[in-house]
């Protein structure tokens, strides 16, 4: 048994630099958000500018702030607690700075290809595929440092922040590639393999859980440190993080269809959406307590600290958004809520409330720390506070109210069926105030940033940078390892793993495997509480094992991770798409109308329009029959939206003239007056791409979308004859447009939205 | 860190100085977690395993039925609406008034501000491509002309608004 001490070095470096980086990059993507906020109050905010469009910097704006803003300031979080936590240096300088630097390379090449209508057309998941390949590379890179320093660490036993970080980290990686699996047509453009309902299903497994482990879990670990760091108070409840843990990771990933309630994703799908997200409610309560009730006996230290302030009011947002989460995903709830700024309020609560104000906290804890100093100014901090708090809750507060108005004015129709309000733009008017005071809200919370920044600016200069150290003693006693049937071969762990299984079987089976299914699940649960209630030590005594070994720990939380999307989407991706369509299928995409697609796409319209007519009787009055499955059964990306600032347009097609289209696209306020839609000037200028429809088409045909066959010369003579038909009716009313000008494809994608084909006849026979 | 002696105590080992006390988990968190995997359960069975409550298909079909029954009730009671009645609307000052802003809000931006035409045609001219007669112009209305660029807006407005835009126009034609 060799013991000799030595001084290690923390890289507070790579620390020091994601925090300015997060600072930088929360300035911008929260400026982009109030210009985009503000905008839709004043359309002429976009200067008439491509670029500065909604619907191009909105994707800006929600990725800058999730993966810039958020995901630096959790790699610093991340790297200072891990290796004061696990008690050894970061294992790679290089793997640091690569992670740093290629991390801001990635959100500059999306601040340079978002704006210019480079995009995958899917929420936070727009990035272009070159770049999607470098944010996986970059979260290995994460990946390898995290774990290496894991494998390097002087603290056998891992703390509940490094669960959450690890849960992060795996699940982070395993929504991502899943979603972004694309087929490219070219350097900078590709279609997403998945299409439809099953696309919209993926979608949303990823969006709500880049929620989950992107902006919640890497969140609650940096909560674990630093909150009972900076109020000097021990964690209120151990157990409570164990079993609040493992709900969550467990949980959470079985939420996302709550997204796609009402829509023409199948029932049993949206009804484990919503109860998965009821179930969630506990869990992440669960996280608020243990933050809130750590502060018991350190309350007084709010008055006087801003790190407490913020982080109270931080796990309180928290609190608040995970309860009206699952609120939210009730369906009645959300039959009013969605597509409205309830949806936008409720984000909102959760991103300013939560992760701003914990960051916030963490900067003002950390500053002092990196820079050998005290904080340059108490009162600002303070300030900061009030400011922000003030932004928060003008912020959601007329969103709450906005969401409530325009949903009941939407679904409101008498006895009759007749609507109360016929004219979507009437909607529009009277949130019209409400959007205005959330860009106040949002406006307020900007400068109290820019006052953290100024002050964090100040407190740099006053200081000096300094890396932590720390005395160890090199310990060559080893624990035997647990190994990884050590850790799935104790009870605990079967008694869960056959509960996920025989529950399913009873809840998905019929017949002989329903009742065995029910039959054990109840005779496991039975005999795991007796077993527990037995030798509970024993449980805890492997807990404490396992804790040590992080291999094995981080396989479980792979293992709970993975269940819920395995249930969800393998079934989803394995069916048949004709004899799912039930009894409509869309018409496969002429060549021009494809080209069209691509515009609507680049363009961001989903941003703004959805196509997904749910089945109400407002909904049906206002837009036409209800969406079905199979209507965008080929649509790769799918493009039901989330949000409506502008009325659904899965059935515009033939609703009106060409002539309407152009003139709206010119001038939305001359087809419809007061829309605050932008000007699309340059869709008259801007030539379409013909010449990318062969691989676009060839892609498409090899995702299984039943393309005609034809050359490349043929795909180009048939989108050019149909451009000239419609610029010759065009013409015909008055309207001169070359029939090359992207405004002709786009009114050629728009005039055929809502078209469907009864499916051939071959499968109604096999049905 | 300090802890006053008649606190819980903390558990043994620590993470870089922090500590976690060990205390039991809320009654009424544990209840809310029991209560919402009762409830989930519960539900699945009701919906998806019982077959008791309607799809949202389902629901839907109802409730069109139930609004196509009114409104043939509602239709009946009314009587029919022909030439004569909407030429009578026409004169009804209330009536005419209300049109107008249907008129406003949904036909004004294709047809004038004066129903001079524009994207869609005059409607103040005396020619009539497709009819003059007051059940001939609502019948565009309700059921548009798709080929014309003319929406159907009998589903989005009713009856009731349908009738007094159609009264507004009539109106506006003796002027």
């Amino acid at each position: 048994m060799t013991e000799k001490k030595r001084v290690i070095e923390y890289n507070d470096q790579i620390v020091r630099l994601f925090m300015l980086a997060s600072i930088v990059w929360g300035i911008v993507g929260m400026l982009v958000g109030v210009l985009i906020a503000a905008q839709l109050n004043f359309h002429l905010l976009n200067f008439n500018m491509e670029w500065l469009t909604f619907g191009r910097l909105r994707p800006l704006h929600t990725n800058a702030v999730i993966f810039a803003f958020v995901g630096n300031m959790m790699f610093a979080g991340v790297y200072h607690s891990t290796q004061r936590l696990v008690k050894a240096r970061l294992a790679s300088d290089f793997l640091s700075n690569l992670h740093f630097w290629g991390w801001q390379a990635i959100i500059l090449s999306a601040a340079l290809t978002l704006p210019f209508g480079l995009t995958r057309g899917k929420e936070y998941a727009e990035l272009i595929w070159p770049i999607n390949i470098a944010v996986a590379l970059i979260w290995v890179v994460f990946g390898i440092n995290f774990f290496w320093t894991l494998a390097r660490r002087q603290e056998k036993s891992l703390y509940v922040a490094i669960w959450f970080y690890i849960a992060t980290i795996v699940t982070v990686a395993m929504l991502y590639i899943v979603n972004h699996l694309s087929i490219p047509t070219s350097l900078l453009h590709s279609y997403p393999v998945f299409g439809g309902v099953q696309d919209a299903l993926v979608q949303w497994w990823y969006g709500h859980n880049a929620v989950a482990f992107f902006l919640t879990t890497p969140i609650l670990g940096i909560m674990y440190y630093y909150l009972p760091k900076a109020a000097n108070r021990p964690v209120y409840s151990y157990r409570l993080s164990v079993v609040h843990f493992w709900s969550l990771v467990f949980i959470y990933i079985w939420a996302g269809p709550h997204h796609l309630l009402y829509t023409a994703l199948p029932g049993w799908l949206q009804g484990l959406g919503m109860i998965f997200s009821l179930m969630l409610w506990a869990p992440s309560w669960g996280g608020m307590l243990n933050g809130l009730l750590t502060l018991r006996g350190a309350w007084d230290k709010l008055r006087t600290d801003p790190v407490l302030k913020f982080f109270a009011a931080g796990v309180t947002f928290y609190g608040m958004a995970t309860f009206e989460g699952p609120l939210l995903s009730i369906r009645s709830v959300n039959a009013l809520a969605h597509y409205t700024d309830w949806i936008i309020g409720h984000v909102h609560s959760g991103t300013l409330g939560w992760n701003g104000f914990m960051a916030a906290g963490m900067f003002y804890f950390l500053a002092p720390r990196l820079w050998n100093t005290k904080l340059y100014s108490v009162a600002m901090a303070n300030m900061h506070f009030w400011l922000g708090l003030v932004g928060i809750l003008l912020y959601v507060a007329s969103m709450w109210v906005s969401g409530i108005t325009q949903g009941l004015m939407l679904n409101s129709a008498d006895e009759n069926g007749i609507l109360a309000y016929p004219a979507f733009l009437e909607t529009l008017q009277s949130i019209r105030p409400l959007m205005l005071t959330r860009v106040v809200g949002g406006g307020l919370y900007l400068v109290g940033f820019i006052l953290m920044a100024y002050n964090i600016w100040m407190t740099m200069k006053s200081g000096q940078k300094v890396n932590g150290v720390l005395e160890i003693q090199d310990d060559a006693e080893s624990e035997k390892p647990m190994g990884l049937f050590g850790a799935i071969g104790h009870p605990a762990f079967l008694y869960s793993a056959g509960l996920v299984v025989f529950f399913c079987l009873w809840l998905f089976g019929s017949g002989l495997t329903e009742l065995l299914g029910m039959t054990l699940s109840i005779l496991t649960t039975v005999l795991c509480v007796v077993h527990f209630a037995k030798s509970g030590e024993n449980f805890a005594a492997w807990y404490d094992q396992l804790l040590k070994n992080s291999l094995p720990f981080t396989v479980l939380v792979l293992l709970s991770v993975a269940v819920g999307g395995v249930v969800q989407i393998v079934p989803l991706v394995n069916i048949d798409r004709d004899s799912v369509a039930e009894d409509r299928i869309q018409k496969v995409y002429t060549p021009l109308e494809l080209a069209g697609r691509d515009i609507y796409i680049a363009e961001g319209c989903y941003n703004c329009h959805s196509q997904m007519i749910r089945p109400f009787v407002a909904e049906v009055k206002r837009y036409g029959e209800y969406s079905r499955l199979g209507e965008s059964i080929y649509d790769h990306p799918y493009q039901w939206g989330s949000r409506r600032a502008g009325p659904d347009i899965a059935r515009i097609g033939g609703k009106y003239g060409d002539v309407w289209h152009y003139d709206h696209m010119l001038d939305p306020r001359s087809t419809s007056p007061q829309s605050n839609m932008p000007n699309y000037p340059w869709l008259f200028e801007k030539f379409t791409d013909y010449s990318s429809l062969n691989s676009k088409i060839a892609a498409l045909k090899l995702l299984g979308v039943p393309f005609p066959d034809r050359s490349p010369a043929e795909i180009d003579s048939a989108a050019k004859a149909q451009a000239r038909e419609i610029a010759k009716g065009l013409e015909e009313q008055g309207k001169e447009i070359d029939p090359d000008k992207q405004i002709i494809a786009l009114i050629a994608y728009l005039q055929q939205l809502g078209s469907f084909e009864e499916p051939t006849p071959k499968v109604a026979k096999a049905e | 860190m300090k802890q006053s002696p008649q606190e819980d105590p903390v558990r043994e080992h620590s993470y870089d100085g922090i500590q976690e006390f060990d205390k039991k988990l809320p009654n009424w968190w544990l209840f809310t977690l029991y209560a919402t995997i009762v409830f989930a359960v519960a539900y699945w069975i009701y919906y998806f395993k019982a077959d008791l409550g309607p799809t949202q298909e389902e629901a839907f079909d109802l409730a069109m039925a139930d609004i196509s029954a009114r409104a043939a009730e509602a239709a009946a009671k009314a009587g029919v609406i022909d030439d004569a009645a909407l030429w009578a609307m026409a004169k009804d000052a209330d009536a005419v008034a209300a049109g107008e802003q249907v008129y406003i809000s949904t036909c004004l931006a294709c047809h004038g501000a004066n129903l001079e035409g524009g994207i869609g045609l005059a409607l103040n001219d005396g020619d009539w491509k497709y009819g003059g007669d007051p059940l001939q112009i609502k019948r565009i209305v309700v059921e548009g002309l798709p080929t014309a660029g003319m929406p159907p807006w009998g589903p989005v407005l009713g009856d009731e608004k349908v009738n007094q835009v159609v009264a507004y126009i009539l109106d506006k034609q003796e002027n």
